[in-house]
């Protein structure tokens, strides 16, 4: 497996390797997603590869960072996210610059990953974070901003499944569960298994009304006429009913918009990255049996670089989106003409017409005419 | 495109047959060596009751039925909106009735089970080194002969147990089928798998 002969020919596993027509529809698929990124009046980001570990100092993605340890003696970990690192220079770098502020980025982050469905350790985002700002309209935004990328992109039947954490962190803030119960309730709400998350709760201190609306919001998934359901079975807090009007307010507005039908409600939602505060969204497409991308709102990130603001951010899986594009089979591209064959016994004549030929811009194969 | 639905092959075939026909829709016929059958805009794909949650994890199938001691063991990212309320087993330790001391002041163990992943995360819990030995089948067989101190699997009526000479001392879990959902096909393909949805609630206790 890992012979000597094995490591020179083959990638390891969670790394892969494009050529060719691959390479190509890949590329294309990320300049159609900048194009609408620079539509909207982002700016491109290029941040570095590695930085110092803390900036990633996320619980989540603590465990499947990869870090080392610099010259210098400092613990550095390649990027395993790029939106910790897009705060921090907004932050820091970019301090000066007024609020909002709009960057976008496509690269490489790497994370530990078990072999699993569509999980590699080397994927490629194309994300978008918008900093600072009206919190309604900068959620507006990005989400209209994924929904162009869908429709540039020619994926069939996506559908956008809205959630918001603060509805599930009211209904327990009160119930004071020890960390171990709290994550195996977000599992099983996660998991939309409405008994298991009453059995979770049965044994707790919780009032009976909050495990009754817990249980209740893991069935809260399906189309946004469930609002009106879930305002009534969220009453008891008002927290969430506050965090469920937001969610509506943005659902509304995008509604007008002419994408309703591309939304679906999702307050089970509820796991991801702990730094999410509020709108929680994740992408999904016929074909994939996984997210193809996804996003949130986080308002407290920036504040651990010194700049407190709102934030809401966006990417898509350059990985899934080709993946996905391949199952849902998309009109095949045109391939690129074929090369003409310049060759001729004399070499400096032949690459004097050669040369001639590319700056009309025509495809060339240069050689010696020995080649196909 | 038709829901594509996965179905174990082995001791929730049954039940699961039996759910259908209350449900009012077709299954296929027992007994049939197919692995893919399609009938009423329902592909069904038979497989190895471990395999039925990688099937729908991965969206190859829309939904599937599955044991939840088959889910706890597999760990897999999927939805779980339905109690079918059938095939209900207990996953236990067990050990042999003749077996002293207890079980959790040793220092180590060894257990076989046809669930390493329940096992190891339930003696890492309580604190217990567990030296997990991964059987496929017959588990019952190997504290008897000296391959483990306990097992931990699943029980039904409890007498291969006694069959075996040994006795449940702890309860791991409780297991029933459940239907289980992609997480994708739940939202993109919404409309279609309401209507199975609906029919096998209807159709449970």
């Amino acid at each position: 497996m890992n012979g000597p002969v094995e490591r020179l020919l083959h990638v390891p596993p969670g790394v892969q390797c494009f050529v060719g027509e691959e390479a190509r529809r890949r590329r294309r698929i990320e300049e159609r997603v900048v194009q609408v990124f620079e539509g909207w009046d982002y700016e491109e980001i290029i941040p570095p590869l590695y930085d110092y570990a803390d900036v990633f100092g996320g619980a989540a993605l603590e465990a499947r960072t990869y870090s080392f340890v610099g010259r210098d003696g400092s613990l550095l970990a390649l990027r395993p996210d790029f939106t910790s690192l897009v705060a921090k220079i907004a932050a820091g770098r970019l301090a000066v610059r007024p609020a909002p502020i709009r960057l976008y980025y496509s690269g490489e982050v790497l994370r530990y990953e078990p072999p699993k469905a569509g999980r590699q350790s080397e994927l490629f985002q194309m994300g978008l974070e918008h900093l600072g700002g009206d919190r309604a309209a900068a959620d507006v935004e990005v989400l209209a901003i994924a929904a162009e990328c869908l429709d540039g992109l020619g994926v069939r039947d996506w559908v956008l499944a809205l959630g918001h954490v603060g509805v599930f962190n009211a209904l327990v803030s009160g119930c004071r569960l020890d960390t171990p119960r709290l994550d195996a309730l977000r599992e099983r709400v996660e998991a939309k298994d409405a008994a298991g998350a009453r059995e979770v709760l049965v044994s707790s201190s919780t009032p009976p009304e909050i495990a009754e609306a817990v249980a209740r919001l893991s069935t809260l998934a399906g189309d946004l006429r469930l609002l009106g359901k879930a305002r009534a079975a969220l009453a008891v807090s008002e927290a969430a009913v506050a965090s469920l009007e937001e969610l509506s307010q943005v659902a509304e507005a995008l509604g007008s918009a002419g994408l309703s039908e591309r939304l679906v409600l999702d307050l089970a939602e509820v796991r991801g990255l702990d730094y999410y505060t509020g709108l929680v969204f994740r992408v999904y497409a016929p074909g994939l049996g996984f997210e193809v991308g996804g996003g949130g709102r986080y308002d407290t990130l920036l504040g651990r670089f010194g700049r407190p603001m709102p934030a809401v951010g966006f990417m898509l899986g350059l990985d899934r989106v080709a993946l996905l594009l391949e199952r849902q089979g998309p009109p095949p591209e045109a391939p690129p003409p074929a090369a003409e064959a310049t060759s001729g016994p004399d070499l400096g004549v032949a690459l004097r017409r050669t040369r001639e030929r590319r700056a009309l811009g025509v495809r060339v194969r240069f050689g010696n005419g020995g080649e196909r | 495109m038709s829901l594509t639905l996965a179905l174990s092959k082995g001791k929730l075939l049954p039940g699961s047959e039996a759910l259908f026909r209350r449900a009012g829709l077709a299954f296929p016929e027992s007994g049939g060596r197919r692995l893919v059958v399609e009938i009423a805009d329902l592909r069904f794909l038979f497989v190895k009751d471990m395999d039925v949650p990688t099937y729908v994890e991965y969206g190859v199938a829309d939904c599937g039925i599955a044991g939840r001691d088959v889910l706890l063991e597999s760990g897999s990212d999927v939805y779980e909106p339905l109690d079918l309320c059938f095939g209900r087993c207990r996953l236990v330790v067990a050990r042999p009735r003749t077996a002293t001391g207890d079980l959790r002041s040793a220092s180590a163990i060894r257990v076989a089970t046809k669930y390493p992943r329940v096992a190891a995360a339930y003696f890492l819990a309580r604190g217990i080194s567990a030296e997990v030995v991964r059987l496929s089948g017959s588990v019952e067989l190997a504290p008897g002969l000296g391959l483990a101190d306990c097992i931990v699997d699943v029980v039904e009526t409890g007498r291969t147990l006694e069959a075996n000479d040994l006795e449940a001392v702890e309860e791991v879990a409780s297991s029933s089928a459940r239907l289980i959902v992609n997480r994708a096909s739940y939202h993109a393909r919404r409309q279609e798998l309401r209507g199975l949805v609906d029919r096998l609630r209807g159709a449970s206790p």
